[in-house]
């Protein structure tokens, strides 16, 4: 636990100054003019179109925006006025009913033992102060949109753990982006730093991977989705795109062309729209991308053209790693790494903030996850126990009754009501279905593996995102066997480990029943050992309990 | 602890929890059933079958099949067969370092958290529930998926579950996290 670099300057370092309120930083009441950006630009567009001569719904609008401008900037003006925030010694925790602890005066106070606060109070007439004891923080993310960089302010977020109570994330919106830094490292440093070992740094952006760009976004879906924007920003400003003389020209021609040349290059310039559409959001999203070990504790990634995005993730919070190998990207040797760790807020924002590595190779995926786990990873999928083959039945028939036989039933049916093209329709779409369904099943089932790995239980599933879980047994909280008679017929059970990080519960699908508990015994040592029988015993039937059992319990012993 | 293999446990099995829920659970499951899924199946088959009769007699012959078909033995059948089913498979224990609990009928779940996880016990008596004397205990940790609910307890036996659950977790050592 030697410090390599020199320890942060700490404000309570110095005892004897009290802690000053500061304030928010002021060019956050321009920030909170951006949204009229939007309804002004659409706006100047119409006059623009119409030659200058605004309409009757446009004056309407732009006094509706004068109002809200007057509405928002003095709501903003009392909000930055009557919102302060300390970095405290003693802490507000009087005042919020917190007990806490004095750090040790012998100088081996352990980490989270601090009694330091982050204190934010606001309001006009109801004055409330937020303290939160440092050593309750877990993440805390700095995150500027493109108004907020041209401002030169950041958006600091601090996440706690146990996200029900307390409210979970708490921001700070906005404070210049230097002191926002300084801010963090002041939260972050609060139990020191330890020296990382070894390089800190474990990936940096590299150009060369933008080839995988397009093979993860849904490139022909984004196309469609950005179409669908683009009509309703012109619905919006008033212009009907059908009632435009090029669209209806294009249309035309399009119509009386040869069709089998032209619906090829359609097909074409989509899949090359969307591929650009790709590159940009990858540009975009991983620009400056850096993740690294800012000490010893605090896991950093850094990323973002436009919108340059900061999370920091504690070492004790991130429980695992999940690789992920969506179908193409797959095919193209890539993968993508996300964090399994508590407090990045609910699914959806977990979802957004996780992301580790952007679409790499596979090699540097998986140098990356050992790299955030600390443990050399050896050829993940090497060692990982095949699932019965009862499972890669379950998957052919699924596919079968829930693909192939509609599919064909309902072309069929309206073949036969209707016309007799879609009858033919009906038998192509079963003869090339079901090969593309039974191949997608195989490699469902091969996908399926589980297996420990030193202090890791590593379970990998899918097909159309193969998913390697890489989770600290250690985080196990609780195990759950799920089957219905299906399953129970064809001897199988799905096993879901609850961790209180990422999404919670993990699933491992389709392991054999007679294995099942005897993996999860292995994973998460204790936790079910006393409910286990040998296999071949007869299993002990329930009984009644209309008297509470009192010598079973065994609760006395510890 | 770290072969790569599981496979020296291969041989064992996890038994049911050792205690039924009390078997009053049973008429309160099929009261459930009969106010959500099963009562509104049959209302609905009666009142058009009376209809039918009143106004449409010729449509009986068809529609009389196609309603037993459909909602009448479908609506008797989850009444009848779903609290019994139930019954039989839900159970719990508590035991040295563990809350254990089995539910659901067609899709069965057992569940099992050590007691070093455990953060709250919460006891919910619903207006149904109360009617038969029933309580549900819900053991919460850190995880969402790890949270156990034991439905269909006598008050009683909630209760002191719920005691013993509290005062078991506490000697465990543990950071509930």
């Amino acid at each position: 636990m030697s410090t390599s670099h020199p320890a942060r300057p700490v404000r309570w370092d110095h005892p004897s100054p009290p802690p000053r309120w500061r304030r928010l930083d002021p060019r956050t009441l321009l920030v909170h003019c951006g949204w009229m950006a939007a309804p002004l630009g659409s706006l100047a567009l119409t006059a623009l179109a119409t030659g200058g001569r605004i309409s009757a719904r446009g004056w309407i609008t732009l006094a509706v925006i004068a109002a809200s401008f007057a509405v928002v900037t003095t709501l903003g003006l009392i909000r930055w006025a009557r919102t302060e925030f300390r970095v405290s010694l003693d802490g507000g925790a009087d005042a919020a009913g917190h007990a806490t602890v004095r750090p040790d005066p012998a100088g081996g106070a352990a980490p989270g033992q601090y009694a330091a606060t982050l204190d934010i109070r606001s309001g006009l007439f109801n004055r409330r102060l937020r303290s939160i004891p440092l050593h309750r923080i877990r993440t805390v993310d700095l995150t500027a949109s493109p108004l907020h960089r041209l401002l030169g302010v950041t958006v600091l977020r601090a996440g706690t753990a146990g996200s029900g109570e307390g409210g979970g994330a708490l921001s700070l919106d906005a404070l210049a982006a230097p002191e926002a830094a300084r801010l963090r490292a002041e939260l972050l440093a609060r139990a020191g730093s330890a020296a990382a070992d070894g390089d800190p740094v474990l990936a940096r952006v590299d150009w060369r991977w933008l080839r995988y760009a397009p093979l993860t976004f849904w490139v022909v879906g984004g196309v469609f989705a950005a179409a669908g924007s683009v009509y309703r920003v012109l619905d919006g400003i008033g212009i009907e795109p059908w009632k435009l003389g090029i669209v209806r020209e294009a249309f035309a021609e399009f119509g009386t062309s040869a069709l089998w040349v032209t619906v090829p290059v359609a097909l074409l310039a989509v899949l090359a729209l969307g591929s650009v559409g790709a590159l940009a959001l990858y540009v975009e999203n991983w620009w400056n991308y850096r993740l690294e070990w800012t000490d010893g504790r605090t896991l950093q990634v850094r990323r973002g053209l436009f919108t340059t995005r900061s999370v920091a993730i504690e070492r004790a919070r991130l429980r695992g790693v999940l690789l992920r190998e969506p179908l193409m990207l797959r095919a193209g040797g890539g993968a993508l790494v996300r964090a399994v760790a508590g407090g990045l807020g609910n699914r959806e924002e977990n979802r957004k903030r996780s992301g580790l590595l952007p679409p790499a190779p596979r090699a540097e995926a998986l140098r990356v996850a050992a790299g955030a786990l600390r443990t050399p990873l050896p050829a993940a999928s090497a060692s990982l126990a095949p699932h019965p083959r009862a499972a890669l039945r379950r998957r052919r028939m699924r596919g079968m009754l829930c693909v192939v036989l509609p599919g064909t039933a309902l072309l069929a049916g309206l073949g036969a009501a209707l016309t007799p093209v879609l009858l033919h329709c009906a038998w192509v779409f079963a003869v090339v279905a079901t090969p593309l369904v039974l191949w997608l099943a195989r490699d469902a089932y091969r996908s399926l593996g589980h297996g420990l790995q030193g202090g890791f239980l590593v379970a990998r599933s899918g097909t159309f995102s193969r998913d390697t879980l890489v989770l600290q047994r250690s985080a196990i909280a609780a195990w759950t066997f799920t089957d219905s008679p299906f399953t129970r017929r064809s001897g199988l059970v799905t096993l879901t480990a609850a961790v209180a990080a990422g999404e919670d519960g993990y699933r491992i699908r389709d392991l054999a029943a007679g294995e099942a508990a005897g993996f999860a015994a292995a994973a998460g040592p204790g936790i079910l050992a006393e409910f286990l029988v040998p296999a071949g015993q007869s299993p002990v039937a329930s009984v009644d309990s209309r008297t509470f059992p009192g010598s079973s319990g065994g609760t006395q012993q510890g | 602890m770290s072969e790569p293999e599981a496979e020296p446990h291969a041989a064992l099995v996890l038994r049911p929890p050792r205690h039924r829920v009390d078997p009053r659970a049973r008429r309160w499951w099929a009261a459930q059933a009969l106010l959500t899924l099963s009562g509104p199946m049959l209302l609905t088959a009666l009142v058009m079958a009376v209809l039918s009769v009143l106004f449409f007699p010729g449509a009986l012959p068809w529609l009389g099949p196609l309603l037993l078909v459909v909602l009448v033995v479908p609506g008797l059948g989850y009444l009848v067969v779903m609290p019994r089913w139930r019954y039989a498979v839900h159970a719990w224990e508590l035991g040295e370092r563990a809350v254990y609990a089995a539910g659901g009928w067609f899709w069965q779940k057992r569940r099992i958290a050590p007691l070093s996880r455990v953060q709250t016990v919460d006891t919910v008596r619903g207006p149904l529930q109360r009617r038969y004397g029933l309580a549900t205990v819900t053991v919460t940790t850190a995880s969402t998926a790890g949270d156990i609910k034991i439905a269909g307890l006598s008050d009683a036996d909630a209760e002191e579950l719920s005691r013993r659950i509290g005062e078991a977790a506490q000697q465990v050592p543990g950071d509930a996290v």
